[in-house]
């Protein structure tokens, strides 16, 4: 062997060792990261014992004064009456309609590019956008869904809300300065095999809160079960409708 | 009005047993007393199954006299769950109402399940949805 040829024999094998073993770590990581479908029907999680309970999480965020006051507004002008937001077919709002949603199911549409949230109650979706389709939130007029991202880690899906509305309604209200952060992956199935569905949750809201609010939504699959459609605003139109056709003596014969 | 009192362990219309709350009702159910469940007997006057909420008049004949008493009731989404088909009845029919009566004591209440003139029954003990 020449002098000076083995160390720079070396230095090749030790590079080429290096690309190698970089390409196979991201291949085996990508592997055991393989991006989970979440895509399905979904109902509120019922642990064993509690078979039958439609309820969403107990815990509660802790508010400011400014808070307090404007959902106890809210609840003094509508106690007793019928126009609650959903009598007037109006969806739960984030995180109402991720946390509850009246306990009625869910269902999950999944691409590659974007996550569909059906909620059954009030036919609410959210779009949730992934890579490309991410647009600048600040674009976008406010919601009561707001405007949702989402990237992976792992196997876990991150998803972040802003551009939500101020909302005394809801059971976790908010101001327009609150944002979520969802992290969903799968949790331990339930002991008849049924996926479960985890949600760990976080809502800050600098204006509102005391401090972020943490929680954890869990949901187990449906199987063989049809999602529904929700029609809510037909009949308050329809009643509308027959008024006009009584007022002008007319047979209405749409029903 | 046919009222029929009983404790809500005796009153299994349908076998359900969901007694939680169904998170934020569509509006306040506070004028419902949902501890307290009564069955009563009438005739459908007008029915229509819809959402967020049912709503039903039944033409009642009790010790105060025969009237119609207007009910609401759970989503059309959640009686079809339990069973509501279309066409399982209309106007004119015999049902019976399970419900929740108003705290006041005045007609109405919230239906939270109905038993058709065939006997199918529809519904589940909750809050209102």
């Amino acid at each position: 062997m020449k002098r000076g040829v083995f160390p720079i024999r070396s230095k090749t094998y030790v590079a080429v060792a290096f690309v190698c073993y970089v390409i196979m770590t991201s291949m085996i990581t990508e592997k055991v990261y393989a991006r989970p479908d979440f895509s399905g029907a979904w109902t509120v999680y019922r642990p064993a014992g509690g078979a039958g309970r439609f309820m969403g999480t107990a815990d509660q965020p802790s508010y400011k004064e400014v808070a307090v006051k404007a959902a106890s507004d809210f609840r003094t002008v509508t106690e007793g009456t019928n126009h609650g937001a959903g009598n007037s077919c109006v969806g739960y709002g984030m995180p109402g309609s991720m946390l509850g949603s009246g306990g009625y199911p869910m269902e999950i549409i999944q691409r590659e590019d974007q996550l569909f949230v059906i909620y059954e109650a009030h036919n609410e979706i959210r779009r949730i956008y992934l890579g490309d389709e991410i647009r600048d939130p600040a674009t976008f007029f406010p919601e009561r869904n707001g405007y949702s991202t989402a990237f992976w880690e792992g196997d876990h899906l991150i998803v972040e809300t802003s551009r939500l509305k101020t909302q005394v309604d809801s059971r976790y209200p908010h101001s327009a300065a609150a944002t979520i952060r969802e992290e969903y992956y799968y949790g331990e199935p339930t002991e008849d095999g049924l996926k479960v569905l985890v949600a760990e949750m976080v809502m800050t809201d600098p204006l509102w809160l005391n401090e972020p609010f943490e929680t954890t939504k869990r949901w187990q699959e449906m199987q063989d079960y049809h999602v529904l459609t929700y029609e809510c605003s037909e009949p308050k139109w329809l009643d509308e409708m027959s008024e006009l056709y009584e007022e002008a003596e007319l047979e209405m014969v749409q029903e | 009005m046919k009222f029929i009192m009983h404790p809500l362990l005796t009153l299994s219309l349908l076998g359900a047993s969901v007694s939680a709350s169904t998170g934020y009702a569509h509006h306040s159910a506070a004028q419902f007393d949902f501890m307290n469940t009564v069955l009563i007997e009438g005739k459908v006057a007008t029915v229509r199954f819809a959402n967020p909420h049912m709503h039903l008049v039944l033409e009642v004949a009790d010790s105060k006299g025969t009237r119609d008493i207007t009910f609401e009731g759970h989503s059309r989404n959640n009686m079809r769950r339990q069973g509501l088909l279309p066409d399982m009845f209309t106007v004119g029919d015999s049902v019976t109402i399970r419900i929740a009566p108003m705290r006041n004591g005045e007609d109405g209440g919230y239906v939270t399940a109905l038993r058709t003139p065939q006997g199918e029954e529809i519904g589940r003990v909750t809050a209102a949805d």
